[in-house]
């Protein structure tokens, strides 16, 4: 599970960071861009963390978000693989008749595959 | 013994004809050898899905009351090609719409025909007494054309070569989208089931053979266009009715950034005429190799990182200089082995007939590069030396040396002459306006750069691309040897 914090400025971020150091957590951050919307982070951080961090950042007024994931519509999907080389978490792969399968569970909302569909078979839930 | 196309078809009239996939075929070699293969199988089939740029239709439209000849055509905002007479075009695959230009194409124009969706179409004309119309804005679905026929200059390649990217950009291309240094790879072909590997000496596909295309009957017509026998390459030109052909076999594709497509079924029947010819329909996919080639160097010849056989590609993990790369296909495997599978059964169920080609594919024949007049300008031959200045100097001197030197681009460099960054004289009017003095509060510091080597052209379309005009040049070592502006390009 991956909380999407949109952050406003440079101490936000360092807050963030700091209250998230302070309960001695490894995580990786994913992304870090920038918009209209402020600084957006993609944090991947250990699921039965995910409760203490929402909460901390929450108390920061930073706005977490657990979206960001992908959904394959299968109707568009022709199964090819133009997809399937980006994803860095296998969460799609082929099963065993080589038909194209999404894991909702893997899939850590990195969004590279977004692009990558010529069938624009796969969006942003 | 060798059997006749005479005799496999009275096997299919007869209802038993043997017929296997080329898959399925390895391992019946295999445990049985050659010798009883060709004896007991009668037919292996083929098949491969895959996007195929070299593609499109003819369609006629009949004639309208009064007459027009269409001058211009869109089918959908497409533009199709009209070069011929008053009521036909060509719609091509690769062409992008007037309007969604990267999202709908030729490609998805010639799926919604088959789809039996309504097309438009709009067609202008400068006009003739014998035909007089100018304007034309209808709509028509594919039974209401007189002739719907796919025509594919190239399809079904022998094999293709797999693309990876050394740049430490993202680029998007005709082989999918490959991230930076070494991030993915991909390949295209369904390696042991790609009909030409089946029969790479062309015995049996030639002129005229039948085969299955977009799920419809179709025909070779030849070879196909940049046929590239001595290398394995070999191609072929298809035709069929498009009336008969489904859309499950016949996908417009739109690749990011480079524009669409059509994703095109086709599988050929291998009559197993010899022991040779069971040998060879036996290929396995470790048999058929390829090269990893980078698409990081936009040339014609691009960087050969590696060889690399269809067994390796298809474990979906290539080595790379000790990378491990995740590997996929823009070809479908799953749809590769069901076009397959269902020219096995049109056999099987006897609704479909072999026969021996009218003329063989040449075997002999060479892929030339393109002839072209003018001698290709590298960026070294466009260079001028680079106006620099030290990151710690004044802007007032930046600003002198712009008028001493006549110049918009002042680079900026540390002493050993490694690239810092880069100063314009819009930015020196920016930082007096907005009462800057120091060169780090106007500095653009990611600045894009040009390599000696590299064609003029190359520069000239990342200066577009970035929406600027210089590109400090560097050497291997990363220091600045000159620059090149927009003027020197014009």
């Amino acid at each position: 599970m991956l909380p999407l914090a949109i952050i406003r400025d440079i101490d936000d971020y360092s807050k963030i960071i700091n209250e998230i150091l302070k309960y001695n957590i490894t995580f990786n951050i994913l992304k870090f861009t920038t918009g209209s919307s402020g600084v957006n982070l993609l944090l991947d951080v250990p699921e039965d963390k995910i409760k203490m961090i929402t909460d901390a950042l929450t108390q920061n007024k930073v706005v977490v978000n657990k979206k960001g994931r992908v959904i394959v519509d299968d109707d568009k999907c022709i199964d090819c693989g133009a997809c399937l080389s980006l994803c860095p978490t296998d969460a799609l792969y082929f099963d065993e008749s080589l038909r194209l399968k999404f894991s909702y569970e893997k899939c850590i909302g990195c969004l590279i595959c977004l692009d990558s569909c010529p069938r624009r078979a796969i969006e942003e839930m | 013994m060798p059997k006749s196309y005479s005799e496999i078809n009275q096997k299919i009239k007869n209802g038993d004809v043997v017929v296997v996939t080329a898959e399925e075929m390895i391992k019946i070699v295999e445990d049985q050898g050659e010798q009883v293969a060709a004896e007991e199988i009668d037919v292996v089939t083929t098949g491969t899905f895959g996007p195929m740029c070299s593609s499109g239709a003819f369609l006629n439209f009949g004639h309208s009351d009064p007459p027009i000849k269409l001058e211009h055509v869109w089918l959908n905002e497409v533009h199709a090609y009209h070069g011929n007479a008053a009521v036909d075009c060509y719609i091509g695959v690769t062409r992008m719409a007037d309007i969604k230009p990267f999202d709908y194409g030729g490609g998805n124009v010639i799926e919604d025909l088959v789809s039996r969706k309504s097309i438009r179409l709009r067609g202008t004309s400068y006009t003739t007494d014998c035909y007089p119309l100018e304007e034309i804005d209808t709509y028509f679905t594919i039974d209401d054309l007189n002739q719907a026929i796919l025509c594919n200059p190239r399809n079904a390649y022998q094999k293709y070569v797999c693309a990876v990217n050394s740049t430490d950009k993202t680029i998007y291309t005709y082989m999918g989208k490959l991230l930076p240094n070494l991030g993915n790879a991909h390949y295209a072909g369904a390696g042991c089931l790609n009909p030409l590997c089946n029969d790479p000496d062309y015995e049996t596909i030639g002129i005229g053979t039948r085969i299955f295309l977009g799920g419809g009957i179709g025909y070779v017509m030849g070879e196909g266009t940049q046929h590239d026998p001595k290398n394995g390459f070999g191609t072929l030109f298809l035709k069929g009715d498009l009336k008969q052909m489904k859309p499950e076999y016949l996908r417009g594709v739109n690749f990011e950034k480079y524009g669409p497509s059509m994703s095109v079924g086709v599988g050929i029947p291998i009559p197993i005429l010899n022991e040779n010819l069971a040998r060879k329909t036996a290929i396995k996919d470790e048999d058929i190799e390829t090269e990893v080639i980078d698409y990081g160097i936009p040339r014609r010849n691009r960087p050969v990182l590696r060889k690399v056989n269809y067994k390796e590609l298809k474990s979906g993990k290539i080595d790379i200089d000790g990378k491990e790369v995740k590997v996929s296909s823009l070809s479908s495997l799953f749809y590769a082995r069901k076009i397959a599978n269902e020219l096995k059964t049109w056999i099987e169920d006897g609704i479909f007939f072999l026969n021996p080609p009218a003329e063989n594919l040449p075997t002999n024949t060479t892929y030339n590069p393109m002839k072209q007049v003018s001698e290709l300008k590298f960026v070294k031959d466009l260079k001028k030396p680079a106006v620099t200045c030290f990151d710690d100097c004044d802007i007032k001197v930046v600003a002198e040396k712009i008028i001493e030197e006549n110049t918009n681009h002042i680079v900026i460099i540390d002493k050993d002459r490694y690239l810092i960054g880069i100063v314009t004289s819009f930015d020196v009017t920016k930082a007096i306006a907005r009462d800057k003095s120091h060169i780090k509060d106007i500095i653009t510091k990611k600045v894009i750069i040009a390599k000696d080597n590299e064609p003029a052209e190359v520069a000239a379309r990342r200066m577009k691309m970035n929406d600027i005009s210089a590109l400090p040049i560097i050497n291997d070592e990363k220091q600045v040897i000159g620059i090149i502006t927009s003027e020197e390009l014009m």
